[in-house]
C-alpha cells in the first residue's frame, strides 16, 4: 500500500514537471524593466541613475545592504525564533523595512515613481512570506510523518486561506504604497505589545497562576496516558455543521464554518502583512476552537504552509513580484547560525528579563511605524 | 552584498551551466540541469542539518519531552472530565509547542539555504523565460517562471535522496542515527 502511494505521488509529480513544460517563451519585459524605464533618470532623489551599479532586484543605484550586516541581522532574528518564539517573524520584517535600507529606497520614490514604490513593497511582504513559508513546509512534512494533521480541519483551514490571499493579491498587489504597508506592520506590532502588557499586567499573571495551579492539580493526582503519538488522529465524521475527529479514544469536534472563517481571517492579515499566522491560529484551534495541542500543533503548521502557499504563488506568479534571492539564502543561514547559538546563551538570560526586553522593543517599533507610515512622523 | 554575490555567481555559472548542455534538447536539458542543481541543494541542505541535529540533540529532545508529557496529560485530564485540568495544560502544551516549532524554524533553515542560492543563479539565467502550461493547468493560468518549475524537481530530488541516504558514505551513518531515534521515540 505504502509503495502505491509512492508510485501514485511519483506519477503525479511527473505529470506536473512534464505537463507545464511544453514548450519555453522568451518574455520580451518584465513589470520591474517597465517601472525602471517609466522612472524619471537623474542622480538626485526618487530618480533612476542608469550608469549606476546595480543594487537590489536589479535596479541600477539601488541598495546594496552589506553581506555582514544582512548575516548578522538574521543571526539575532534565529537567536530569537530559538528563545523567544514568533518575534523573530516581526524582527525579521524590521531587517527588510529599516536595516537594509530597502524601505527608505522605496520612499524615495513616493511621488516620482509610485509603480516603482509599490513592487518594492510587494517584494519585502513576499521575502518576509518566503522566510516563514520554507520553515512550515518542514515542520508540516514531520507533523505529517507523526500522523498529526487533520486533514478535515486543515481543508477548511485552507478554503479559507484561499479565498483570503485571492482577496489580498486581487485587492492590494500593486496599490499599497510603502507607508501605509509600513504603517500597518507597526499596527500589528503594536497590537502584540498590548497584548505582551496584558500576559505581564497583575490580572493577566493571576490568571496564569490559576491555570498552572489547575494543570498542577491534575498532574499530582493522575499518570501521563504514555505516548499518544502512536494512536494518530482519525476524523470520524465530515459535514458543514460539525466534524468530529478522534484520538486516543477521545472525540472532539469543531464546526467547519469556524475553521473556514478562522482561515480566512488568519491568511488574509498574515498575507497583508507578510508573516506566517502561526501566533494566531494556535490560540484560535485551542481557545475558540477548543482542539487539543496534539491536534493543533501540526494542522497549524499546515494553515501556515497552505496559506503561504497560496500567497506566494498569487503574489509572485499571477502578479509578477519579484524578490532578491540571495538575500533570502543569506538569511536562512543567518538564521540557522543564530537558532544554534540560541539555546546556549539564551538559558543565561532570566525569562522575565526576556518578556520585558521584546515587549519594550514590540512598543518601539509598532509605536515608530505606525507614526512614521500613516503620519509621516518621524521618531527616534 | 549584491556586488559579492553577482561575483559568486560569475565563479559558479561555468559549471552548473555544464549541466544544462547535456542532449541539445532545450527543454530535456532545463529538466537535467535544474535536478542536478536540485541534488546539490539537497546534499548541501541534509549535511548542514545533519550537523545541527547533533549539535542541538538533547535541547531538541527536552523541549519534546515536555511537550510531548503535557499533551498526554492534557488528554487525561479531558479523559477524566476534569475541563479547568484540560484547558490549563492544553494551554502548557501550547506554550511548549511555541518554543519547540521555532526552533524548529532554524533547523528548517539549515536544509534549506541552499534554496534560494540556487534561484538566485537561475534568475540570473532564466528570469524572463516563461514555460507555457498544459490544459487543464492552463485553466489556472497561462505560464510560470524559473521558480515555479524548480520546485516540482528540487521535490522529487529529495525523494530520490531520500532512497539513496542509506548507501552514501557519510549519509548512510546520519541515516542510521535517525533511524535510531525514531525507534527510540516509540
Amino acid at each position: 500500500m505504502k509503495h502505491k502511494m509512492t508510485w501514485v505521488f511519483l506519477l503525479i509529480m511527473a505529470a506536473a514537471i512534464i505537463l507545464p513544460l511544453l514548450s519555453a517563451t522568451p518574455v520580451m519585459a518584465d513589470k520591474l524593466s517597465d517601472a525602471i524605464a517609466a522612472a524619471p533618470q537623474g542622480t538626485g532623489k526618487g530618480q533612476i541613475d542608469p550608469a549606476a551599479a546595480k543594487g537590489f532586484l536589479g535596479i541600477p543605484g539601488g541598495p546594496s545592504p552589506g553581506l555582514v550586516i544582512c548575516f548578522l541581522w538574521a543571526v539575532w532574528v534565529g537567536w530569537i525564533f530559538s528563545t523567544v518564539g514568533a518575534f523573530g517573524g516581526i524582527m525579521a520584517g524590521v531587517g527588510h523595512i529599516t536595516i537594509y535600507g530597502l524601505g527608505a529606497y522605496a520612499k524615495t520614490f513616493k511621488e516620482t515613481s509610485p509603480g516603482l514604490n509599490k513592487m518594492m513593497t510587494d517584494s519585502i511582504r513576499v521575502s518576509n512570506q518566503w522566510l516563514v513559508g520554507l520553515s512550515a513546509l518542514v515542520t508540516s512534512i514531520n507533523y505529517g510523518r507523526q500522523k498529526r494533521l487533520v486533514t478535515s480541519l486543515g481543508f477548511f483551514l485552507g478554503i479559507g486561506a484561499l479565498l483570503a490571499t485571492l482577496m489580498v493579491v486581487y485587492g492590494t498587489a500593486g496599490k499599497v504604497s510603502f507607508s501605509q504597508y509600513q504603517g500597518y506592520f507597526g499596527l500589528c506590532v503594536f497590537l502584540i505589545a498590548m497584548f505582551m502588557i496584558y500576559e505581564m499586567s497583575s490580572k493577566g499573571q493571576a490568571k496564569k497562576k490559576a491555570a498552572k495551579a489547575a494543570a498542577k492539580a491534575f498532574e499530582d493526582t493522575v499518570k501521563s496516558k504514555g505516548d499518544i503519538a502512536e494512536q494518530g488522529v482519525k476524523t470520524l465524521k465530515w459535514s458543514f455543521i460539525k466534524t468530529e475527529i478522534s484520538f486516543f479514544g477521545q472525540k472532539f469536534s469543531f464546526s467547519p464554518m469556524w475553521a473556514l472563517a478562522g482561515g480566512f481571517f488568519i491568511s488574509a492579515l498574515a498575507s497583508f502583512i507578510g508573516v506566517g499566522g502561526g501566533f494566531l491560529y494556535v490560540p484560535f484551534l485551542t481557545s475558540v476552537a477548543g482542539l487539543p495541542m496534539f491536534v493543533v500543533a501540526g494542522t497549524s503548521a499546515l494553515a501556515v504552509l497552505i496559506g503561504m502557499i497560496f500567497s506566494i504563488f498569487n503574489f509572485m506568479v499571477i502578479k509578477g513580484v519579484l524578490i532578491y534571492w540571495p538575500m533570502i539564502g543569506i538569511e536562512l543561514v543567518g538564521i540557522f547560525v543564530g537558532s544554534m547559538i540560541g539555546p546556549r546563551t539564551g538559558k543565561y538570560i532570566p525569562e522575565k528579563a526576556l518578556k520585558w526586553i521584546f515587549l519594550v522593543l514590540a512598543f518601539y517599533i509598532g509605536l515608530r511605524y505606525t507614526m512614521r507610515g500613516f503620519f509621516g512622523i518621524a521618531m527616534l | 552584498m549584491v556586488d559579492a554575490l553577482n561575483h559568486f555567481y560569475f565563479l559558479i555559472d561555468g559549471i552548473l551551466i555544464v549541466f544544462y548542455r547535456v542532449t541539445g534538447i532545450t527543454i530535456v536539458d532545463y529538466m537535467i540541469g535544474t535536478f542536478c542543481l536540485s541534488m546539490i541543494a539537497v546534499v548541501l541542505g541534509e549535511f548542514t542539518v545533519s550537523i545541527a541535529l547533533k549539535f542541538n540533540k538533547k535541547y531538541i529532545g527536552q523541549l519534546s519531552e515536555r511537550m510531548n508529557r503535557k499533551e498526554s496529560m492534557a488528554i487525561a485530564a479531558y479523559e477524566k472530565g476534569d475541563m479547568d485540568g484540560y484547558k490549563a495544560l492544553n494551554k502548557q502544551a501550547s506554550d511548549a509547542w511555541g518554543k519547540k516549532f521555532f526552533t524548529m524554524m532554524g533547523h528548517s533553515a539549515a536544509i534549506l539555504w541552499p534554496i534560494p542560492f540556487a534561484l538566485g543563479w537561475m534568475q540570473t539565467r532564466f528570469q524572463g523565460v516563461d514555460f507555457e502550461i498544459s490544459f487543464p493547468f492552463s485553466l489556472v493560468m497561462d505560464s510560470v517562471g524559473y521558480t515555479f518549475s524548480f520546485f516540482p524537481i528540487y521535490i522529487l530530488g529529495r525523494i530520490v535522496f531520500a532512497h539513496m541516504r542509506p548507501w552514501l558514505p557519510y549519509f548512510s551513518s546520519v541515516h542510521k542515527s535517525l533511524m535510531e531515534a525514531a525507534a527510540d521515540s516509540k
